[in-house]
């Protein structure tokens, strides 16, 4: 049946089976748009559905008699919802792991940008609140293909799931606490107060100051030579 | 004033290419992220449109004014592509972009439009 043709009859009509063979006819466009909208934070099958419900109302709206072809009519309404809908959600991994972090904390800060300042930021807002450069902004922005979060890791040792890395992973801060007890032990006890006052009760460098006695300068310099100490400590200890 | 043209063997192999310098140019004339992204999909679409007409190379020009204005050209033998495909990428664009030019004349396919900065 012509395409003309077979909306005169639904419109005629308003048969279901008829509605769904239309659909089912027009499914590949709503597939196509889809795919052209990956890659901006949102699933391919998420897009996919929105696209689909798209067609289908627009299925309904459509009058042949105007002489547009329904591919016609149909494209900008589909790209329309698409768009409504990244608006609304958006949320993506990628694989490499890097890349998906890189993403995701671009995303974040478009999000928190947007909520403060009611608009989209530019790459260069962006590169400049994260202290990346714009290319990595534009980088991570860019498709590197799209996966399930439940799909099987390239290694098949779990699932892509398994690679976010978690924020309050237990072993991981049991063993950031190892290895800063154990850095530790290369201070005097006056560093390791230093250490204590700065960064378990968050002291300023002048109230630390004030509690042991000394100048502000000398808890700064203090301060960068503890680090230094540190950083060496822990660079040796990884080395082994 | 002109910004950048780009000129390369036309294939599917480097969409991914030209639309991080697409991402690079609309980071460049202070695009937000949703007009970059649509700006790549116009890009990549027309590029398709060259494609579906047998064009071999193209050549894409960046121009910044009261707005990015982009020119996409490409050379062929007019071949017929796929004719569905060729009017969703129509549609797109036209969904997408307001002030959008195509003409055919000859072997030569020029596809222009602009973004407003």
């Amino acid at each position: 049946m012509e395409e003309r043709e077979l909306f005169a009859q639904y419109r005629a009509t308003h048969d279901l089976a008829l509605r769904n063979e239309i659909v089912g006819k027009y499914l590949y466009i709503a597939s196509m748009l889809a795919k052209k909208f990956v890659g901006r934070g949102v699933e391919y099958d998420d897009l996919y559905q929105v696209a689909s419900l798209a067609l289908l109302k627009g299925v309904d709206r459509f009058d042949e008699t105007l002489g547009v072809k329904f591919s016609t009519f149909i494209t900008p309404t589909i790209a329309g919802e698409i768009k409504n809908y990244f608006r609304d959600r958006s949320r993506l991994i990628h694989l490499p792991r890097r890349v998906a972090e890189l993403r995701h904390t671009v995303k974040q800060a478009a999000d928190k940008f947007l909520t403060e300042t009611g608009r989209s930021p530019t790459p260069k807002e962006l590169a400049a609140e994260l202290k990346i450069s714009e290319e990595e902004v534009v980088a991570a922005m860019e498709p590197q293909g799209v996966v399930s979060l439940d799909r099987p890791s390239e290694d098949g040792a779990g699932s892509a799931y398994d690679l976010i890395p978690d924020p309050d992973d237990a072993f991981e801060r049991i063993e950031r606490k190892d290895a800063v007890q154990s850095a530790m032990k290369c201070l005097d006890e006056r560093e390791r107060e230093i250490v204590s006052f700065r960064f378990g009760k968050e002291f300023s460098q002048a109230e630390t100051a004030k509690q042991l006695g000394v100048s502000q300068m000398y808890v700064s310099r203090m301060e960068r030579k503890i680090l230094e100490k540190l950083r060496e400590n822990l660079r040796k200890s990884m080395a082994d | 004033m002109k910004l950048m043209t780009l000129e390369f063997p036309l294939s599917r192999d480097i969409m991914t290419t030209v639309r991080l310098v697409t991402g690079g140019v609309c980071s460049l004339v202070g695009f937000d992220l949703e007009s970059a992204e649509d700006c790549k999909v116009c890009v990549t679409e027309s590029l398709l449109l060259l494609l579906h007409g047998g064009c071999k190379t193209a050549t894409i020009e960046f121009s910044k004014g009261t707005a990015l204005s982009v020119l996409i050209s490409g050379e062929g033998n007019g071949q017929d592509g796929e004719e569905m495909e060729e009017e969703i990428s129509v549609a797109l664009l036209r969904a997408l972009v307001s002030d959008l030019e195509m003409t055919r004349e000859g072997s030569l396919t020029r596809i222009s439009f602009g973004f407003g900065l």
